[in-house]
């Protein structure tokens, strides 16, 4: 308990845990500005994609949809990647610190919630090239397949028990649930699969796609890493004060059960 | 913070378990339902071989008579549309094969697309009952294609662009 709140660096005030919760919200200076920044990145985003940028010459419109399905697709990987760093950092630490243990599930939610986006996205962009919302096809199947196991990676923090036995057993299913990105990236040289392969992370660096379409994908990349950026930050920091919050109530528990004993 | 030691709870008589929190163990058994269901839909669908229309005949587990996945590029002017059927062929390396497909095909479906037909060989013609249209990890503005859609088709050489 006492080597808790030491690493819990991201968090408002480690003292507010057990005092006045109810009264500090979560928002900072920083995160305000840092919020801002993200709802300008939206606005450039929506004024690139919807305005700027050109149509496709095959996918004539729909090609905007890109610019949300391969920002979200990236940073649902770097989400996960995230919770696996914080968990190694708090398996691998001697002090154990639950704050890692927060920012690992803060960031896998928000993770889910991008891999969501690039799913519904990604079908309804395949419904209007492909002719098909839903093909069994690599990249698809290990996509949903790696969205499924993060789910169940929060079904896992949500099974009970203490804190840091939420945290042992979520941080080991992430690090090893971790291991299935590469899979999803390469899927798609590895089978013969309907799904493009990759136009800008690719090992040559011969980026075939129009000058304005790139920046647009560049400038979706930046406004939905901030917003990752921010929605961590502030889930991260409710998670703090959830677990306060449950520390509260079995210290208060405690406390009655003294007073009736004694 | 309170760091005395907790005295010993009374056993004989402590509560039930005040809380079990049943939604979270429902969500892991349905998670791991779901992951089933994803690899044996995979497995079921990578049973169909996937073959360019010129392994037809030639590569193992690409012949007639069996459910397939064939790639190849719709031939220019090939496209005949009769009532609900549609009949084109599809070419790839220089080999062609005749589809015939039970329906209008979505997506950006035209002449000189790359598709995707899911099917069988039936003396010679393939009979699809699912078209995908394939596309390219290239993205051209639409209307900076004029010299490159003419390029494309000078490569190929089967196929020119569509009037």
């Amino acid at each position: 308990m006492i080597g808790e709140h030491v690493a819990d660096t991201l968090a408002t005030e480690p003292s507010a845990a057990s005092d006045d919760v109810a009264s500090s919200g979560t928002a900072t200076r920083a995160t305000r500005l840092l919020g801002a920044a993200a709802l300008v990145g939206v606005a450039w985003l929506a004024a690139f994609g919807l305005g700027f940028s050109p149509a496709d010459r095959d996918q004539r419109e729909s090609v905007r949809i890109l610019y949300v399905h391969v920002p979200s697709a990236w940073l649902a990987y770097l989400a996960f990647v995230v919770t696996a760093v914080a968990s190694g950092l708090y398996l691998f630490r001697r002090s154990h610190a639950l704050g890692w243990d927060r920012v690992a599930g803060a960031s896998a939610e928000v993770g889910v919630l991008f891999m969501g986006i690039t799913l519904v996205s990604g079908m309804l962009w395949g419904r209007l090239t492909w002719g098909v919302f839903w093909e069994w096809d690599a990249r698809l199947t290990t996509t949903a397949f790696l969205f499924v196991t993060y789910v169940g990676y929060l079904a896992v923090r949500g099974l009970g028990g203490s804190h840091q036995q939420r945290a042992r057993r979520s941080a080991v299913l992430a690090l090893l649930a971790v291991l299935e990105i590469p899979l999803v990236h390469w899927s798609v040289r590895l089978w013969r699969s309907l799904h493009q392969e990759a136009t800008v992370l690719r090992p040559d660096g011969d980026v075939k796609m129009d000058g304005l379409m790139l920046f647009t994908l560049f400038v979706g990349i930046v406004a939905f890493t901030l917003m990752y950026a921010w929605l961590v930050v502030h889930r991260q920091r409710t998670l703090a004060a959830e677990d306060a919050a449950d520390d509260a109530g079995l210290d208060r528990a405690l406390a009655a059960r003294r007073a009736e004993v004694g | 913070m309170d760091l005395s030691p907790r005295t010993l709870p009374d056993t004989a008589a402590s509560p039930t378990p005040s809380r079990r929190r049943w939604a979270p163990i429902v969500l892991v058994a349905l998670v791991l339902v779901a992951g089933g269901v994803i690899v044996t839909q995979f497995l079921r669908s990578a049973v169909d071989y996937y073959c360019n229309v010129d392994e037809i005949g030639r590569r193992d587990g690409c012949e007639e008579h069996r459910r397939l996945r064939v790639q190849g590029t719709v031939d220019a002017g090939s496209v005949h549309t009769d009532g609900a059927r549609t009949a084109f062929t599809i070419s790839f390396h220089g080999a062609t094969l005749p589809v015939r497909y039970d329906g209008q095909p979505g997506g950006i479906f035209e002449e000189c697309q790359p598709v995707v037909v899911h099917g069988e060989l039936v003396n010679g013609t393939f009979e699809g009952d699912r078209v995908e249209v394939k596309h390219s990890n290239e993205y051209v503005a639409e209307n900076a294609d004029r010299l490159d859609s003419g390029d494309v088709s000078a490569e190929s050489g089967t196929c020119s662009p569509p009037a």
